[in-house]
């Protein structure tokens, strides 16, 4: 497994683990997140949780991680449509370039 | 000659025996369903029917035949037709307009017929005595019958007997209007489907006997081949048991004397007679293929004939059979005798001797002799019977679901084939058969009707690319389950019932279509509601609650109206159709066009709401939202929009350019960021959501500020300047509108966002709020915020979009239920399942019945006429207890008389059986003053807020008091036992109030309810029953850790001397536990002690959840009286702990060696309490819930899961002032504000024990809202302290400094973190 494969998983465990307190209860569910969980259709979160998300993030990894920005960046289709892999890519690139 | 063009068969519908749809049809044919039967019950004569032999025409031996079910899944009202109207229509106007509606449908529905001016109606009825002709009929001549004869057989009946015979003989026959009269002209059944579906083309019906409706077909063909239709229903309608045709089929000898169907059997004896509908949607094939339709089967050529003189009226003649065949065949330009030509045939086959050998012969010429392969030959009517007007259809159904899914169907009854089947180039089969290549995909149907008119269709299969399986949509089921506790639910989910909601009580769960997986789900989801006393709200379409949300006095629902949301597409037009409401159109295109959308969506399911049965108590919008939610309440009704624009707007509707950004961040942030910059905050939405609103590049700068602080944002897609200042100068015409607005009073409270409050019902003010709404802020979370504050818990988002996340933002972990009622995935109908699902568990009582598929009833029987009761002994000779010579009008007058008075008489045992008492229970400390010794939290001697110590009354009081106002209700009676009771809330002596208790008595049970707080059922008697043995056991038991005296002295048990009673504890064991006690004064307070046992048992054995609280007791049993005051009685008591949240209890209650009293499950709940807390709570005065550090910092966690048990936390900390802020608080702030105060008395009183000052109750130390500076309550004296406090989540910490001491808030920021990371 490469260097960048590493950090991938272990981000996706701990963006997991920072979901747990919106989800809530992924035991119960059975639910396994994976990169391909989306956020609305499988997690039933709506946008503002994202907001939620967002400052749990950066409560965690610094302020560098800045969810908001990236999702700036995108529609609200796109926002909708949000995979956690889009979120763990985003993540492990904000950390590599801290270097 | 025009050559026939190609048919496509692009859809189908059935209404048959056995078979209510088109997919249960296939099943049928497939496995060889016998769909023959005894004739209903209903639709029996016994004068008539299975009588042996044949006999006049009175009577038949018959008995068996084919019938549809006594519905069909159709919805009169969604198609306009009052249910009113059904009973006075043919039935088979139903069925043909249900088949019809099915069959398009399976089509791909309305939008696919095309040009309506093209589409026709042609089906093959037949002129028999249809059951509306014969009620018709009962109603013009049948009473005029009877009553003649009746005046030729008893000339004294008299004209008043027999008018009164008219009159009961009419009555049964219903109301008769004119409507009823033309719904029985015979060509209704095809103009009917035409004018309720809105269809130009040509409308009739045909008559061809049996071969009706293949000829109704071949004219549907010749309609496409002509272009004068682009699309034909086709088919054919029969429902007519009639008791004429019957016994014209018995009289001919047709009908079967084996009473079995066996065609082209040599057995063969004759046929049964079926009933059914069946139409066929059809185009040209080209066309069909154009349109990307899925074609069932192709029709390729039809051929009509008659016999001519060929044959006799019965016996139908082959040459003209033959010619029919030939002519189908030659239309589809097909030599019938060519090898490969055909691979199955639907024989007309009905089983009649003549009949099948003529048949057989006309096969046997048309396809020549055996040739390779042999095909299939069948009829379906050995399932179903002789169908008559309809069976030439329902074979072609039959044939073009066969070509479609590659079976060959099977023919029952048919091990012995007819002796000329040799001579074809067919067989029989039995079971059916995959259709190989190797066997031709064509086919053809044969139809032949009296008197010789003949018809055959032959059709090849359909574009096999296109083929999909057939499928039903059945409504999705929703499984409910109420039970009393967390084990009987888990007991009802694991053999989850077919039906109907199970069960009764707070514990509740309701699953949309529940599968295994659901299920599974759903058992987990039970445990953790359970457990943690949380609710479950509809992940994996479950919600769950131990505790409904209404069942809280004053528990109230609001429904919530979006405004202009994102580019949503919700579904509901299904739910228009089913509740026969307006179906609003929904468009993103402008402003306008979606503000349109919202409302129309909005009213149509605030009506679809209430039809099942949900209601709101107020309601309220989101800008937009805000109108829908005021016309919803009857406030206003506007013209449409194109008008409102014309009259208001004539130089064209103009809104300032203004952007809305959306921003992820509190309305406090977007003010910050906003601050000198030319932008308006339009909308407070959320906790974390605010909307601005400004021109370009002041929002251009306002997206840099957001990029700064890490805030997302988000362009909204459209642009106007409502709900800010830069609307102003646009107003003017909305000002005429509103001036001129026709305003009525609202029907329910409309709660407004810019006032956060009810709207004025002064329409002055209210014209001025609606202009205000306008230019001002939406401040929707303040709004959300003051409605729960105000009692709303159950929010229903009656529109599409993210409403509801707003308000789940705003209200966080307080209790609250946020439903949509509509939603971009499912259909309208699911989701408003979902809601009905969602607020039932939440103890709303929708209508679910409501949602379901309607089903119209279908009268399709013509029994005789009967007159009612109350007229059967018109015509009995006078009652014998009269003197002879009274005359008619005295017997009359007497025996009315007596009716009178046996009427009356049962009115009164009828009454007396259910009575129900309500009495008022005045609930006081000076009324009650035995609660001072039941009071849950202690406070400082002389504390002067009663309130404070929470005095509650026990569950076992509340179970006394009920027995004993039973007893003084009904003088005499005794209470001998109690089942069933459930303690649903604590009800508290301080603040007084009064309750109402009500009391219905049933027999020997009277179910009472205490208000809101507790519901049981008395058993009454006049003697106790006997008592059985006291039971011994020699368990193995140890020594209590304490004694009772020190059980209370150690407030192990809260009570005080009046609830005192256990004064030896005897023994403990692993399920058990034995004790003493002295019945103590307090009423109820018997079996109060036997709690404290069982309290005694569960401090003795665990070491958390510590805290627990009676929920229910499933039954007390009473041997003797209750023993008064001061006796001594033995208890023991087993108990077992099958969830750990849950402790259930049977115990035994014995005087002097005798049994007096049996407790059976009673239940207690249990809540998070470890050692520590319950030192804490028992002696509050010493004792911290905070762990302290060395420098008396102070930090405590809140895992406390359930809201109960955090209110009991909050009450032993906070005085009677702090309770009413807190109540004020926001809900999702509650948690941490009470945190923060724990720590900060907590902090208070290590520092001021550091002086010396120890025994300080958390009640009397005031914070203030600053959270900086502390005071004394009620008179306590605290030194000058500031504090400093800081919380995350479930933890907060907190410090308190002498004045001139410097605050370490660094410090308290790191033992935060430490705190935090600790406790995860």
């Amino acid at each position: 497994m490469s260097i960048e494969a590493c950090v991938t998983d272990d981000v996706l465990g701990t963006v997991s683990e920072l979901l747990a307190p919106l989800v809530g209860d992924l035991d119960v569910l059975d639910i396994q997140i994976t990169r391909d969980t989306a956020f609305h259709e499988d997690l039933g979160l709506e946008s503002i949780d994202l907001v939620t998300f967002a400052g749990i993030l950066a409560e965690h990894y610094g302020p560098d991680v800045d969810l908001a920005e990236f999702l700036s960046q995108k529609d609200l289709d796109e926002v909708i449509e949000l995979r956690i892999g889009d979120i763990t890519d985003f993540v492990a690139k904000r950390l590599a370039e801290r270097g | 000659m025009v050559t026939q063009q190609p048919v496509a068969i692009v859809g189908m519908g059935v209404i048959l025996p056995g078979a209510g749809s088109l997919a249960a049809y296939w099943d049928n044919l497939v496995s060889g369903v016998d769909a023959i039967t005894e004739i209903p019950d209903r639709r029996r004569d016994s004068e008539f029917h299975g009588h042996a032999g044949v006999g006049g025409p009175d009577s038949t031996h018959g008995h068996r035949g084919g019938f549809v079910a006594d519905t069909v899944d159709f919805d009169p009202i969604a198609f306009g037709i009052p249910p009113t109207d059904i009973g006075g229509m043919e039935p088979d106007q139903i069925t043909a307009l249900a088949a019809a509606v099915a069959a398009v449908d399976d089509a791909g529905g309305f939008d696919r017929l095309g040009d309506r001016a093209k589409v026709g109606v042609i089906l093959g009825r037949g002129g028999y005595l249809s059951p509306g002709l014969v009620r018709f009929d009962q109603r013009v001549r049948g009473v005029r019958q009877i009553t003649r004869t009746v005046r030729e057989l008893v000339p004294s009946a008299g004209t008043e007997t027999l008018s009164r015979l008219r009159s009961a003989l009419l009555e049964p026959l219903g109301e008769f209007s004119a409507q009823s009269a033309i719904g029985l002209v015979p060509n209704l059944a095809a103009s009917r489907v035409a004018n309720r579906l809105d269809l130009l083309g040509p409308a009739y019906t045909v008559d061809a006997a049996c071969a009706s409706s293949l000829l109704a077909i071949d004219h549907a063909v010749n309609e496409l081949t002509l272009r004068r239709c682009d699309v034909v229903l086709a088919g054919g309608v029969h429902h007519c048991h009639d008791d004429t045709l019957w016994s014209l089929f018995t009289q001919i000898g047709a009908l079967s004397p084996s009473q079995q169907i066996r065609p082209l059997a040599t057995s063969a004896d004759g046929l049964l007679v079926g009933e059914g509908t069946a139409v066929i949607v059809l185009k040209r094939l080209d066309d069909a293929r154009k349109a990307d339709d899925r074609v069932y089967a192709v029709i390729r050529g039809c051929g009509t004939s008659s016999d001519g003189r060929g044959g006799s009226l019965l016996s139908p003649s082959t040459a003209g059979q033959a010619l029919a065949l030939r002519r189908a065949w030659a239309a589809a330009g097909i030599d019938p005798a060519a090898a490969g030509a055909i691979g199955l045939l639907e024989a007309h086959g009905t089983a009649t001797k003549a009949g099948d050998t003529a048949e057989l012969a006309t096969i046997a010429d048309v396809f020549g002799p055996p040739n390779g392969r042999r095909g299939v030959v069948g009829s379906v009517k050995s399932m179903i019977g002789h169908t008559l007007p309809t069976a030439g259809v329902a074979g072609l159904v039959k044939v073009a679901l066969a070509l479609h899914h590659r079976v060959l169907p099977p023919t029952l009854h048919c091990a012995d084939p007819h002796p000329t089947l040799a001579a074809t180039r067919f067989r029989t089969i039995g079971v059916a058969e995959d259709w190989d290549d190797d066997t031709p995909r064509r086919a053809a149907v044969n139809a032949f009707g009296f008197g010789g008119v003949n018809a055959h269709v032959v059709l090849d299969q359909g574009d096999t690319a296109r083929r999909r399986p057939t499928r039903v949509s059945e409504p999705e089921r929703v499984l409910r389950i109420a039970a009393r506790s967390a084990d009987e639910l888990r007991r009802l989910l694991d053999q989850p019932a077919e039906s109907a909601p199970v069960g009764d009580g707070p514990f509740r769960i309701g699953i949309v279509g529940p599968t295994e997986e659901k299920l599974a789900v759903a058992r987990k989801v039970a445990a953790k509601v359970a457990r943690e006393g949380t609710a479950w709200h509809g992940a994996k379409d479950i919600w769950c609650t131990a505790d409904p949300l209404l069942h809280a006095p004053g528990a109230r629902t609001a429904f919530l109206f979006p405004g202009l949301e994102g580019d949503t597409a919700p579904r509901y037009g299904d739910v228009a159709r089913h509740f026969g409401l307006r179906n609003p159109a929904w468009s993103n295109a402008s402003v306008l066009d979606r503000a349109d959308s919202a409302t129309g969506v909005g009213l149509l399911l605030d009506a679809a709401l209430r039809r099942i049965g949900v209601t709101a108590d107020a309601l309220a919008g989101h800008s937009v939202g805000e109108w829908t939610a005021m016309q919803a309440a009857g406030m206003y009704s506007p013209a449409p929009t194109t008008e409102l624009l014309l009259r208001y707007w004539p130089g064209g509707f103009a809104l300032p350019d203004c952007e809305y950004l959306v921003l992820g961040c509190a309305v406090t942030t977007a003010e910050d960021m906003a601050a000198g910059l030319d932008i308006a905050i339009s909308h407070d939405n959320a906790p974390h959501q605010s909307i601005v609103c400004g021109h370009a590049d002041d929002m251009a700068r306002l997206a840099e500020n957001c990029r700064d602080r890490h805030v997302l944002v988000r362009r909204l897609a459209f642009r106007s300047g409502f709900h800010t200042p830069f609307v102003v100068p646009r107003l003017a015409p909305f000002e005429r509108l509103v001036g001129e607005l026709d305003l009525r009073p609202a029907t329910i409270p409309v709660w407004s966002a810019t006032t956060v409050g009810p709207y004025p019902t002064d329409p002055g003010e209210v014209r001025a709020l609606y202009l205000a709404h306008l230019r001002q802020r939406v401040r929707f979370r303040e709004l959300v915020e003051t409605m729960y504050t105000a009692g709303f818990r159950v929010f229903v988002q009656a529109g599409a979009g993210q409403l509801g996340s707003f308000v789940g933002d705003t209200l966080g972990d307080a209790c609250h239920l946020v439903v949509g009622a509509v939603s971009d995935v499912r259909t309208g109908l699911d989701q408003l399942r979902r809601v009905a699902t969602a607020l039932w568990v939440e103890g709303a009582r929708p209508k679910f019945e409501a949602l379901e598929p309607r089903r119209v009833r279908l009268d399709t029987s013509s029994t005789l006429m009967s007159v009612p009761d109350d007229a059967r002994q018109l015509l009995e000779p006078a009652r014998e207890d009269l003197p002879a010579g009274v005359s008619a009008d005295v017997v009359a007058e007497f025996t009315a008389l007596l009716d009178e008075t046996r009427r009356s008489a049962a009115g009164v045992v009828a009454a007396l059986s259910v009575q129900t008492v309500h009495q008022d229970l005045r609930v006081s400390l000076p009324d009650l003053p035995f609660l001072r010794d039941h009071r849950f939290f202690r406070q400082r001697d002389g504390w002067p807020d009663e309130s404070d110590y929470r005095p509650v009354v026990p569950a076992t009081t509340l179970v006394e008091l009920a027995c004993r106002r039973v007893e003084a209700a009904w003088p005499g009676v005794r209470a001998v036992a109690v089942r069933g009771a459930e303690f649903t809330r604590w009800l508290v002596a301080d603040p007084a109030s009064t309750v109402e208790v009500s009391m219905t008595r049933r027999g020997n049970d009277v179910e009472v309810t205490i208000g809101p707080f507790a519901r049981l059922v008395v058993e009454v008697g006049r003697d106790f029953p006997p008592a059985g043995q006291v039971p011994t056991s020699s368990r193995p038991e140890r020594t209590p850790p304490l004694s009772a005296a020190e059980i209370y002295s150690e407030r192990q048990m809260f009570h005080g001397p009046a609830y005192q009673g256990l004064s030896a504890l005897l023994g403990i064991g692993a399920g058990h536990i034995r004790g003493e006690l002295v019945v103590p004064a307090a009423p109820g307070a018997l079996l109060d002690n036997v709690g404290q046992l069982l309290g005694c048992w569960m401090m003795a054995t665990f070491d958390d959840r510590l805290l627990a609280f009676p929920r229910s007791i499933d039954r007390i049993t009473w041997y003797e009286r209750e023993p008064g005051p001061g006796t001594k009685v033995d208890c023991v008591a087993e108990i077992s702990t099958p969830l750990p949240e849950l402790i259930v209890m049977t115990a035994s209650l014995a005087r002097d060696g005798r049994l007096i009293a049996r407790i059976d499950g009673w239940q207690d709940i249990r809540f998070a309490c470890d050692r520590r807390e319950h030192r804490a709570y028992a002696f509050p005065d010493r004792h911290y819930l905070s762990t302290v550090d060395e420098d008396g910092m102070t930090s405590v966690v809140d895992n406390w899961v359930s809201p109960a048990a955090r209110e009991f936390y909050a009450g032993v900390y906070l005085s009677g002032i702090e309770r009413a802020r807190w109540e004020k608080c926001p809900p999702r702030e509650r948690r941490g504000w009470l945190l923060r105060r724990i720590a900060i008395k907590d902090a208070v009183r290590v520092r001021i024990a550091d002086m010396g000052v120890t025994g300080v109750y958390p009640a009397e130390i005031l914070v203030a809202d600053d959270e900086v500076s502390v005071s004394g309550l009620h008179g306590r004296v605290l030194p000058r302290l500031a504090v400093r406090t800081a919380q995350a989540g479930e933890v907060a910490v907190a410090q308190a400094c002498w004045n001139d001491e410097r605050p370490q808030e660094s410090r308290l920021r790191s033992q935060l973190a430490t705190a935090v990371r600790r406790n995860r």
